[in-house]
């Protein structure tokens, strides 16, 4: 970290220094460039057209607050937006809790293949997005792979099929949470990986339990990893809305499916980039009280 | 349930194609001698006088040739290029981004909204030698103030489609949609049509124009009843894999899925509701600007065959709107009633029309979803 750190540069330096000042904005130019042209900007645009100065039709508009007013005052958006962050919560806690032991024992068993098995867990990903969601209705149907099974082992009758399993806020959890278990071992693994083994070794010379040793040593130093790990799952979950529109259902309807339906069919473009502008804002608040998170964790065990 | 209503017998693959292939030729004699004279001598002009590919905004399936074999064949030049649209707000979208369609697709109760969007221009009838052909019904829904703004293409039915072996409906009604005995076996679809359902259900006098009240009964009663849906479909794939598995017994659907079932040998029925059964008509509108005018009207011409019509209904089970069109199937024909123009408008069925508060019942049908 670089905090108040200024030291006037001695003479002889100020010269290079300056030729760095030059390199550095011009290094940054195209990344600045790249986020202002296709971050901020349609940022702008949909801002603008959350209160009417754009609209979806030519001709005269004006601006108005009618759509926040409305948002923030209607309950039907909010109270789906709470319900889309308490299902996107539930996975991505779970996922980090299944993820965790996966990228523990990946990184510190000492297994000479850790990274081929690192690749059969990304495996996956090389199909479609799309071909493997469709395979859990194949999987979670009435008469699905796990019905059939109950079937057969006479546990239900074929008249009663589980069909809580499929078109239900249960599938969309358990899809997602499938989709992203890879995403989140990821972070975590290399936090992991990156742990200073000593310091395990110092605390077995000096002692302690294997499980003090991972309460006190392993778990705080991968603490960072996990909170990177539960934004990766968190921020494409709470706004997803491909996942709910095939495994939904009518109870799995998301809050990103809102917006989705206001852009695609509802022909309310006003609304839809209130919604939206509200989502980014939750989100960029989380991933900046989380950001703080991550630096505090490395400052107070490093 | 009546006999008219189901067909005893699918339509295989192979025949499918062999009927196809039979009917496409046909189109192409046809065309070939008949447009091309009449295309010259309507406009004056010839298409030789515009140029470039024709922009064709339309849904996916569309770009099929035998769909506008007739044009193909008077303006090899001009091949139709195309862009899809997933529905009238996607496209309007497309044409708000600076798409500049010659030709676009919207179903007939987005045809208001899309002349007063200012991105398209009425036809000219003298222009469309088959326009004498087609359903008197659809082509006045297309008209606003005296001018054709719109010519239809294609339609079909917004019915109940159930399991007959699984179901048996009290009565002919909409209320099979709400009926508690098949709770998580039933499929709504996911638009606010379900709110204009809703208010021929509960006997409203005008269901796509509700009374702030009505449209309060209305969106309780789907509310109500969400509990009992398994699915609100929005393409006709999720629609047809879901009753296809079994994982719904009862569901609004089109003709298309009906004879998707037949075909997988479903005892399914295609009800039509006393309340009456809905319709939609698809058509298509003029670009502004369009420097392919004449090409534009060759094309819908092309469309309004008997040949294009009889294709679509052989093909996809969609009606056409040139009513000397048929499909190679007679009990196709029966069970989706083709052979009766009148069956598509009152008081048989209700036309899908412009809903003049659409963005109030787009918010009521959100929050029935959201709810």
């Amino acid at each position: 970290m670089t905090t108040g750190t200024e030291v006037t540069p001695p003479p002889a330096l100020s010269k290079r220094r300056r030729r760095r000042d030059l390199t550095t904005p011009g290094l940054l130019a195209l990344p600045l460039g790249w986020l202002v042209v296709f971050f901020v900007l349609p940022i702008c645009f949909v801002g603008a057209y959350s209160v009417g100065a754009l609209s979806l039709f030519p001709g005269a508009h004006h601006v108005t607050f009618t759509a926040w007013h409305d948002f923030v005052h209607g309950s039907v958006y909010l109270s789906l937006f709470w319900r889309s962050v308490r299902m996107s919560l539930t996975v991505s806690v779970l996922v980090v809790l299944v993820a965790y032991p996966l990228a523990y024992f990946l990184a510190l068993s000492g297994t000479k293949r850790k990274y081929v098995l690192l690749l059969v867990l990304i495996a996956p990903f090389l199909t479609s997005y799309l071909l493997r969601v469709l395979a859990w209705k194949v999987i979670l149907g009435s008469n699905g792979v796990l019905n059939s099974m109950l079937f057969w082992t006479g546990l239900r009758s074929p008249d009663h099929p589980i069909s809580q399993l499929l078109y239900s806020k249960f599938a969309v959890m358990l899809v997602l949470g499938y989709v992203w278990l890879p995403f989140v071992a990821l972070p975590i693994f290399v936090s992991l990986e990156s742990l200073d083994r000593r310091l395990l070794e110092a605390a077995s010379d000096l002692g302690a339990t294997r499980w003090q040793a991972f309460r006190k040593i392993t778990l705080p130093l991968s603490l960072p990893g996990v909170a990177a790990a539960f934004m990766f799952v968190f921020i494409p979950t709470v706004g997803e809305f491909v996942t709910p529109s095939l495994v939904g259902g009518v109870t799995g309807y998301m809050y990103g499916n809102q917006i989705a339906d206001l852009f695609g069919s509802g022909l309310d473009w006003q609304t839809g980039s209130v919604l939206s502008l509200f989502l980014l804002a939750v989100v960029a608040g989380l991933t900046l009280v989380f950001s703080r998170f991550l630096q505090i964790g490395r400052v107070t065990t490093g | 349930m009546t006999q008219d209503e189901r067909t005893d017998r699918g339509i295989s693959r192979e025949e499918f194609l062999r009927r196809a292939a039979v009917v496409g030729g046909a189109g192409v004699l046809v065309g070939l001698g008949a447009s091309s004279a009449s295309a010259a001598r309507l406009t004056g002009l010839g298409p030789a006088a515009e140029s470039g590919s024709l922009q064709v905004l339309d849904w996916s399936g569309y770009e099929v040739k035998d769909l506008w074999k007739q044009y193909a064949a008077t303006h090899p030049d001009m091949k139709p290029k195309f862009t899809f649209m997933t529905n009238e707000a996607n496209a309007l979208g497309k044409m708000r981004a600076g798409l500049k369609p010659d030709v676009v697709h919207p179903c007939v109760g987005y045809v208001k909204d899309f002349a007063d969007s200012g991105f398209v221009q009425p036809w000219t009838p003298a222009m469309l030698k088959n326009l004498k052909n087609l359903n008197p019904a659809m082509v006045k829904a297309g008209q606003i103030n005296g001018k054709q703004w719109w010519i239809p293409a294609d339609w079909g039915f917004d019915k109940i489609l159930y399991r007959t072996d699984k179901v048996t409906p009290k009565e002919k009604s909409w209320s099979l949609m709400f009926d508690d005995r098949y709770k998580g076996k039933i499929a709504w679809f996911d638009d606010l049509n379900q709110l204009v359902l809703a208010g021929y259900y509960l006997g409203f006098k005008s269901p796509y124009n509700q009374t702030d009240a009505q449209l309060k009964k209305s969106q309780d009663l789907l509310k109500s009843k969400k509990s009992l849906v398994r699915m609100f479909w929005s393409s006709e794939t999720d629609l047809q894999n879901a009753f296809a598995s079994g994982e719904v017994w009862i569901a609004y659907a089109w003709p298309a899925d009906y004879v998707a079932m037949k075909a997988k040998k479903l005892p399914v029925a295609y009800m039509r509701p006393k309340e009456g059964a809905l319709s939609w008509v698809c058509g298509f509108m003029l670009g502004k600007g369009s420097s392919r005018v004449q090409a534009a009207h060759a094309y819908v011409d092309a469309w309004s065959s008997k040949q294009a019509g009889s294709w679509l209904e052989t093909n996809y089970a969609y009606g056409a709107a040139n009513t000397t069109a048929r499909p190679a199937d007679v009990g196709l024909m029966k069970a989706l009633q083709l052979d009766n123009p009148k069956a598509v408008s009152e008081p048989l069925a209700h036309i899908d029309r412009y809903i003049p508060r659409r963005a109030l019942y787009s918010k009521l049908w959100d929050e029935v979803k959201a709810s």
